[in-house]
């Protein structure tokens, strides 16, 4: 069976929300900057609602900020 | 280092240094003539009692000093917030779950022990040992996983 991976742009969206922190955004949604720094780098895929959470943040829809794709596949 | 890192790392420091106590007074008590009972059933009680006791005093003093640390660093009186997110939740699960295995090896291993022949004793030393030993392999497996990122 193909191995899926949870992929996100969360670094990107930062970027184009003025520069927001991992610090902010950890704040923003309740976790601490070790999650955020776990999600952006791909380690940890989070729970459902956080990642609802982290969308909300960013004013865009889930699939915006999260992907499942295969693995070795790079956009 | 994260605060739940560091909190893991005192706990895994107390948890070595009671292991290294009730390794040396086992060994103190084999040596002045085997296992006796009364003194070994006071070690268990002192070694328990201490695992329980370092897990709350430790959780609260770091709390208390990391506190005290943040405010002398940021010159401050903003409350540090430490949170307990799902990541954290989950690392503790799995660190846990590697714990249970740990000590569910080291009954057998206890178990093993007594079907060959050994004195209850020995086996009821080993079973303590087995469960200082298992929280040492939790705190590691969790200390892993924080490196790691998950």
């Amino acid at each position: 069976m193909d191995k899926y991976k949870v992929r996100n742009n969360v670094r990107k969206l930062r970027f184009h929300h003025d520069e927001m922190t991992q610090e902010q955004l950890a704040d923003k949604v309740g976790v601490t900057r070790q999650t955020i720094i776990a999600i952006e780098g791909g380690k940890y895929a989070p729970s459902l609602e956080l990642a609802f959470k982290i969308a909300l943040v960013f004013g865009v829809p889930l699939q915006d900020v999260f992907s499942y794709e295969l693995e070795g596949d790079e956009k | 280092m994260s605060y739940q890192e560091k909190n893991i790392t005192v706990s895994l420091v107390s948890h070595l240094l009671i292991g290294v106590y009730y390794l040396s007074q086992l060994f103190e008590i084999q040596q002045a003539g085997g296992l006796v009972a009364a003194r070994v059933f006071s070690l268990w009680a002192v070694v328990i009692v201490a695992i329980i006791v370092v897990n709350i005093v430790g959780n609260i003093l770091t709390h208390i000093l990391l506190s005290i640390i943040h405010a002398i660093k940021t010159r401050s009186e903003h409350v540090e917030k430490f949170v307990e997110d799902e990541r954290d939740q989950l690392i503790g699960l799995k660190g846990d779950k590697v714990s249970h295995i740990a000590f569910s090896i080291g009954v057998l291993i206890a178990m093993l022990t007594f079907a060959f022949g050994q004195p209850p004793l020995v086996m009821f030393s080993l079973l303590i040992l087995a469960s200082i030993v298992a929280e040492i392999i939790g705190d590691l497996s969790q200390l892993y996983l924080y490196r790691k990122g998950f």
